[in-house]
């Protein structure tokens, strides 16, 4: 699904990124977890394409197609979808003309129709409920006086509507409760199948109670330094990630 | 009656001369390229008012109201209407205290030909709003039109007033100044719609007096200007009365728009809100010259004041001057101001959806737009702006 070389990047000229490999097939779940400040929300920025980083070296593509010099919208276009940590407010701009757009923008570069509104609406509100969301969220402007936790279920509602191939959740688990946390896990353990993957980016391991990864890494100073299973999440708790610094 | 007050403006205005940029008021807009417009004598009636003249619209020519449009206007019955000359009262003529200092006010006002006097009588409410079609003729090429008008709505009064300037290609200095007296208890909506694509400047000076228990809602929209300066001047001169004023003036290429509001509080219980905005292309400049005055005694006053400024280009230009005097003790007044680009990461987050780079940014500047356009009280000039945004944001 997704392959990442030897990626390097900084942003404004101070190198974060220092060599990442990585790939994801196909039906994977991944996890990256770190200290904070160890690069790990600039690589899944890096990879939806923002342009506040640069790439000084190393490639990303997706199924076989090198996206590192592709705009953000192609990206998303190509399937990649980034949950974000901290989701910016719009206000003037409601869920429901958002999510329009964005679906229309897929379909069309897809080579579809555009969704009716009456199968929008239908589609949207099942998702809502099952977010345990009222319809009237559809009507509020993007983010705007959103608590911590509908900011975080907005993100999983664009993620079940727009379906795409790869989500990379950057820190999505950061500032739920237990509910919420639980909510925010079914909804992507309802996104995931054989044909997508998953890149789950955080610090604690409460998330993977609820969303079994296949592979782990561990991310210190700008380099994956370790990869495993489960049994790895299970160290870094009980030991930290002191042991893994060289 | 006229006479005596023009010539009283004829003598301030030789007094004060044209206004310099030492002036708080017109530091960021100069008045030079004014200067070369001559006052208008000709009697233009020719100017075709096509379609426009349905019977709840009332149309000027120049600044002169037609008589076709006055006999077929709806309302005239429950309305007393007079030539200005025809008042016996000085006080109906007289406008704020920050007008008196204004050289080009005197200026419209000595050299108009005649005014008009619309009284509303007592109880009126109408359903439909008034529209009022201020027509500028193919032959006004450098010449400067004046005109004055005064409304008068009486206790129980509940009226809209949509005012649209239509310009018929010509480049002229249009100088409209109202005064607008709100008796107790009444409702005013007044929204001035300015879309001119000649290359006419506007200055407008709009006086409003208020009574107890108003409630005033001022909306404008302002798109194609080449030079459009228009004055607020507002006293709240009774308790319990409302304010709420909502402007988005859209500029591109070197268009200059400037907002001058000032908000007089001389009442207890009283709140007022000034919601300004400009998107600016190009080299275009704007002006938000808004000031709150709360008199001593005017507690519990709710005042907010606010201007921001959207850059489209790194060659636009926003002067914002938010001013609060406060002289009473128990009050509520706050008031900001932004200027800036679009937002980086609200762009990001759009286009990180599949959403276009341009298609994200308009959809930015829209929003910023709606946030004024959804509070215009009146919805078929709500639906209009909005139309004349998307225009402008395509254009």
């Amino acid at each position: 699904m997704i392959k990442i070389k030897n990626l390097k990047a900084s942003i404004e000229d101070k190198a974060i990124l220092k060599g990442i490999n990585l790939e994801i097939p196909k039906g994977e779940i991944h996890v990256i977890m770190g200290r904070n400040g160890s690069g790990k929300s600039t690589l899944a920025n890096v990879i939806a394409g923002n342009e506040t980083c640069e790439v000084d070296g190393g490639s990303i593509a997706m199924n076989g197609n090198d996206i590192t010099e592709m705009s953000i919208e192609n990206r998303a276009l190509q399937g990649l979808f980034l949950c974000f940590q901290y989701p910016v407010a719009i206000p003037g701009v409601s869920m429901a003309y958002f999510l329009r757009a964005a679906l229309n923008a897929k379909n069309k570069h897809d080579g579809e129709e555009e969704m009716d509104a009456v199968q929008f609406l239908a589609t949207a509100k099942k998702i809502l409920s099952e977010l345990g969301l009222d319809d009237s969220f559809l009507k509020r402007s993007i983010n705007d006086g959103f608590s911590g936790g509908e900011k975080k279920k907005s993100e999983i509602l664009q993620l079940l509507m727009l379906n795409p191939q790869l989500a990379v959740l950057d820190e999505t688990d950061s500032g739920l409760d237990v509910d919420a946390l639980r909510t925010v896990a079914k909804g992507v353990n309802e996104f995931k199948n054989d044909n997508n993957s998953v890149l789950i980016i955080t610090h604690y391991q409460r998330l993977l109670e609820y969303i079994k990864p296949d592979v782990v890494h561990i991310m210190i100073d700008g380099k994956i330094v370790k990869s495993g299973d489960m049994t790895l999440v299970h160290e870094v708790e009980k030991n930290g990630y002191s042991w893994l610094v060289k | 009656m006229l006479k005596k007050i023009q010539k009283h403006s004829n003598s301030r205005f030789e007094e004060i001369g044209y206004p310099s940029k030492k002036l708080e008021n017109w530091k960021f807009s100069s008045s030079k390229h004014l200067k070369k417009y001559l006052s208008n004598n000709s009697d233009d009636k020719d100017t075709s008012i096509d379609n426009h003249d349905d019977e709840y619209t009332l149309c000027f020519i120049n600044g002169e109201i037609t008589l076709e449009s006055l006999n077929k206007f709806i309302y005239k019955d429950d309305m007393t209407i007079l030539d200005i000359d025809q008042l016996s009262d000085e006080n109906i003529c007289s406008t704020s205290s920050n007008f008196e200092k204004e050289a080009l006010f005197h200026l419209g006002l000595s050299t108009i030909k005649s005014g008009k006097y619309f009284e509303f009588k007592k109880g009126s409410k109408f359903d439909t709003p008034i529209q009022i079609l201020n027509f500028y003729s193919k032959k006004n090429e450098g010449l400067r039109i004046s005109s004055f008008n005064i409304f008068k709505l009486n206790q129980g009064n509940n009226i809209s007033i949509i005012e649209k300037d239509v310009n018929k290609g010509s480049s002229s200095f249009n100088l409209s100044l109202k005064k607008f007296i709100c008796s107790e208890n009444t409702i005013l909506n007044h929204s001035m719609m300015y879309d001119d694509s000649t290359e006419s400047n506007y200055l407008g000076y709009n006086y409003y007096e208020l009574g107890r228990n108003v409630l005033l809602n001022i909306d404008s929209m302002n798109i194609n200007s080449t030079f459009n300066k228009n004055f607020i001047d507002i006293d709240l001169n009774k308790e319990g009365s409302e304010v709420k004023i909502n402007i988005l003036n859209l500029a591109r290429n070197q268009q200059h728009l400037d907002n001058n509001i000032l908000m007089n509080h001389n009442a207890e219980h009283c709140i007022s809100s000034q919601n300004v905005r400009n998107i600016l292309k190009d080299r275009s400049t704007c002006v938000f010259n808004g000031k709150v005055i709360v008199a001593d005694g005017a507690q519990q006053t709710d005042s907010n004041q606010s201007n921001k400024n959207l850059l489209l280009s790194q060659n636009a230009t926003a002067h914002s001057n938010p001013q609060l005097e406060i002289y009473a003790d128990d009050v509520k007044c706050g008031h900001g101001s932004t200027t800036g680009a679009l937002d980086k990461d609200s762009i990001f987050y759009l286009r990180a959806r599949g959403i276009k780079e341009s298609d994200a940014n308009n959809i930015l500047v829209k929003a910023f737009a709606k946030e004024i356009l959804q509070d215009f009280v009146n919805d078929d000039i709500r639906n209009l702006s909005e139309n004349n945004l998307n225009h402008w944001i395509d254009g």
